[in-house]
């Protein structure tokens, strides 16, 4: 029992890794646009076929994880620009623009469908020589994503309170009106947070198939829930909520999928993810980040 | 006793007191002007009076029944009826079916009697057709019946508005600045209007910035500034005091 | 000859029981502004339970709950709680006053789980394998197989325009004003007296109730249900007919049921086929996702346009406003 219990921790934790970089993905792009972007997980399965296609043609492991997220970065910037800034730009508001990700991720996930023949595919990449760890039984290359989330979240937070460009996200995302009359290049702001939000997507969803060692048109769309849990029950615009929360996800599914069934632990994330939209105070009208013009 | 009572209202959003303990009393029939500088709360308080914010402290009294936690439908179905500082009228109705609406209320639009009590509710929609129409010809709009809320000007949307009101048969009718988006030249059909609705003995709370209507509307005004009170007297008294001419300008 | 009546009269019921959804959606949607992502879960449960208490016992052969052998009749009448009151249920925690775009989120997620649950608990409802062997209402009624479909066609486009009938003469009501009022101006409503909560919770459980009455008609047609009968993407098929047609109102829902469902999604059927098997049905998803995106672009109140209702003036006592052919929404 106790064994048990650590090691759904261990396991936990792993899951908890990778949820977290897409969360930091998802909450970099909620924060500014506040926009429940709910073709995220197509994004993440495209960049997860991109990384197994190149590792196809020699592309070695861990560069996939460029691969995938520079694949992730391009289509995410791809589709702000192209399809929801000129939904912005004919007066949808919230509600309509998560109607148009909707739209969004029918597309992409069914042409992935029908590109990917509707199979699903090894991505047996990568050693899984185990380690042990007291009872926790991990993979090396378990504990290196372990690692590559730890990493992500400094570089995150350096990026946002040391820098420059950070600092500008910080202030558009707070209040854009006053950053753009303080001079702040907002169009600039926005390009780079596509594209950070996007290479975290990527960089999740070749994450999420190194671990799963299989890739199919379903990938990211079954993650999906999790992460929008995770970054809104995290703070919008908060990398540091989104690792704390994807913490705890992580482990509760784990421990869920641990002592009652892999069914009940998908449950347990809906669950939790039904409870955090429900009960966030950034739910009553204003959203999350206070305001209700769409910034993009 | 007095028609609408509040004790020691405080409105509170986050940290900061937009309404900071306000006592005030409305006689059945009396109509009162909330005056003061921008950002002294009178919105919000009338806002804590329609219940369209929660009190953070103190009660608001109707004929005595406690009313400061009941949600504004509550309110509107024992006489508080408002407009709002953006004219509310239904947009995509006709000015007709905004006046039939609210002539039916939460009674007549209920599910029970729509279904079940089928003639009861055939006779008062032809009793509320009737009353609305006789309202509309009373404020000189019979006119615009069939225009869409959203086809009205902005001094046509506020008349909608108070007739809609109206409709209700309210003891008291918060009006949150009434002139604001209407046209200078309806100005004065508005302000006799409101005067006759004062005159049929409705009591009025209006917050207004255009003081002459104020003057014109209202046996008795409040000053706001902050949050509190700071004078309370008719117009001419109050308007003459030095705290007033220091909060305006200063 | 036969193979195509079996088509046609399958279509016809197939429309009929999508007309329910789309009424049931539009009165929620359009009246409620509650976006019902979740609403095959409401189809479903009527369609469960239609099932179970006609079945008989549970057996070795497939376990579900209650089971029972009763007429259809009362299976419908079944059904159509069931959905009604799973819909109070989950209306009863999910119509509080949050954005709607999470509002939506939740009851998808919701559908989601409820499949999720249903596989898992093979004893609710049988799994992932569901529930077969539902026996046709009426089978001891001489009619050649040809015949009781067509029948059977018959008797769910008369619900379906029953329902209908019923969905606009509410919608014209004052109860369908007061609701129409409160998706305007949800505050002003309110300070005119109207329970905005109560009101929107009742539209949500009447729409149940019609998700439900679709499910039992429908089962009691197919004679099987299971999960895949039910995946969320189903939802979105009505939610785009509806766009077309237009959303709020009624007529334009029937037409848009009419074009996508029916007319779109079968169509492929009878081209050549291309490519691998299923590539179609991945394409027309992609169809679906693409007129979606073109609706919300082009016209978000969809196809048909609404209708004005005039107001006329009779004699003052007799004041009736008086009611052309409207679209009332």
């Amino acid at each position: 029992m106790g064994s048990t219990l650590v090691s759904a921790i261990g396991f936990g934790v792993v899951l908890a890794s990778i949820i977290a970089i897409a969360a930091m993905g998802f909450t970099i792009q909620f924060g500014l646009t506040n926009v429940l972007n709910l073709s995220f997980g197509a994004v993440m399965t495209f960049a997860a076929f991109a990384a197994y296609l190149a590792n196809r043609h020699g592309v070695g492991g861990w560069s996939g994880l460029g691969v995938g997220g520079a694949a992730g970065a391009a289509l995410t910037l791809a589709l702000g620009r192209g399809v929801f800034r000129p939904y912005a730009r004919r007066g949808a508001h919230l509600f309509e623009m998560m109607m148009v990700t909707l739209g969004l991720s029918l597309i992409v996930n069914y042409a992935i469908q029908a590109l990917s023949h509707n199979n699903i595919y090894q991505f047996v990449v990568l050693p899984s020589t185990p380690l042990h760890l007291g009872s926790i039984l991990i993979t090396h290359t378990q504990l290196i994503i372990v690692f590559i989330a730890i990493g992500v979240l400094i570089a995150l937070i350096s990026l946002l309170q040391l820098t420059k460009v950070g600092k500008a996200l910080r202030a558009m995302a707070a209040d854009p009106d006053l950053a753009r009359a303080c001079g702040i290049r907002t169009g600039r702001i926005v390009v780079l947070t596509w594209l950070l939000s996007g290479f975290l997507c990527g960089l999740a969803g070749v994450v999420y198939i190194i671990n799963a060692q299989s890739v199919g048109y379903t990938t990211g769309q079954l993650f999906l829930p999790l992460v929008v849990a995770a970054a809104i029950l995290g703070g919008a615009g908060s990398p540091l909520g989104a690792v704390a929360a994807s913490l705890m996800m992580g482990i509760v599914t784990e421990i869920v999928a641990a002592f009652g069934s892999e069914a009940y632990s998908t449950v347990a994330g809906f669950g939790i993810l039904v409870v955090v939209l429900l009960s966030r105070p950034g739910a009553v009208r204003g959203g999350e980040t206070g305001h209700t013009q769409l910034t993009l | 006793m007095s028609l609408l009572a509040a004790h020691d209202v405080v409105v509170a959003y986050g940290g900061v007191r937009a309404v900071n303990g306000v006592s005030l009393e409305l006689a059945a029939g009396e109509s009162l002007g909330l005056i003061g500088p921008n950002g002294a709360g009178k919105s919000s308080f009338l806002a804590a009076l329609g219940g369209q914010v929660r009190l953070t402290a103190g009660s608001i009294a109707l004929d005595g029944e406690e009313v400061g936690g009941m949600p504004p439908y509550k309110r509107a179905r024992r006489g508080i009826t408002r407009t709002f500082q953006m004219t509310s009228e239904f947009a995509k109705m006709t000015a007709f079916e905004n006046l039939v609406t609210a002539g039916h209320g939460a009674e007549g639009a209920s599910l029970r009697n729509v279904v079940v009590r089928r003639r009861r509710t055939r006779a008062a929609e032809r009793a509320v057709a009737a009353r609305a129409w006789s309202v509309l010809d009373r404020f000189e709009m019979a006119h615009v019946a069939d225009l869409y809320g959203a086809e009205l000007s902005g001094g046509q949307r506020r008349l909608v508005e108070i007739m809609r009101c109206l409709m209700r048969e309210p003891k008291v009718l918060l009006l949150d600045e009434p002139m604001v988006g209407v046209a200078p030249h309806l100005v004065d059909k508005l302000l006799a209007d409101l005067r006759s609705i004062r005159d049929d003995g409705i009591a009025l709370v209006i917050v207004e910035h255009a003081l002459e209507v104020v003057q014109e509307l209202c046996e008795r005004v409040v000053v706001m500034a902050l949050g509190r009170p700071i004078a309370a007297g008719t117009f001419d008294e109050v308007v003459s005091e030095p705290e007033v001419q220091a909060a305006y300008v200063g | 000859m036969t193979a195509w009546s079996y088509y046609i009269a399958t279509l016809t019921v197939y429309f009929g029981v999508n007309v329910l959804s789309a009424l049931s959606l539009n009165l929620q949607f359009g009246f409620a502004g509650v976006v019902n992502f979740g609403y095959i879960l409401f189809q479903a449960v009527g369609a469960y339970i239609a099932a179970v208490v006609v079945l008989g016992p549970s057996s070795a052969f497939q376990q579900y709950v209650f089971g029972a052998r009763l007429p259809f009749g009362v299976a419908l009448l079944l059904a159509t709680l069931a959905g009604a009151v799973l819909s109070l249920l989950i209306g009863l925690f999910s119509l509080r006053n949050i954005r709607r775009d999470y509002q939506a989120a939740i009851l998808l997620i919701i559908s989601l789980m409820a499949t999720q649950v249903v596989q898992g608990y093979v004893p609710l409802f049988n799994g992932s394998n569901g529930v077969t062997g539902v026996p046709r209402p009426l089978s001891s009624v001489p009619l050649s197989l040809q015949g009781y479909q067509w029948a059977y066609a018959g008797w769910v486009l008369l619900v379906a325009a029953l329902a209908y009938a019923l969905v606009t003469w509410l919608s014209r009501s004052p109860w369908g004003r007061a609701l129409r009022a409160l998706r305007d101006q949800e505050d002003a409503a309110a300070a005119i007296g109207l329970n905005v909560t109560a009101l929107r919770l009742q539209v949500f459980v009447i729409g149940g109730a019609l998700a439900g009455l679709s499910g039992g008609l429908l089962v009691e047609y197919i004679g099987a249900w299971s999960p895949d009968a039910w995946g969320y993407a189903e939802t979105f098929v009505i939610f785009t007919a509806l766009f077309v047609g237009g959303i709020g109102n009624y007529r334009g829902a029937v037409l848009g049921v009419l074009l996508v469902p029916i007319i779109f999604l079968e169509l492929p059927r009878f081209l050549p086929q291309v490519g691998y098997p299923g590539l179609m049905d991945s394409m027309e998803w992609i169809a679906i996702g693409a007129i979606w995106m073109l609706c919300l672009y082009i016209r978000p109140q969809g196809i048909v346009p609404e209708r004005r209702n005039r107001a006329a003036r009779t004699a003052a006592a007799d004041a009736r406003p008086a009611r052309e052919s409207v679209e009332v929404a």
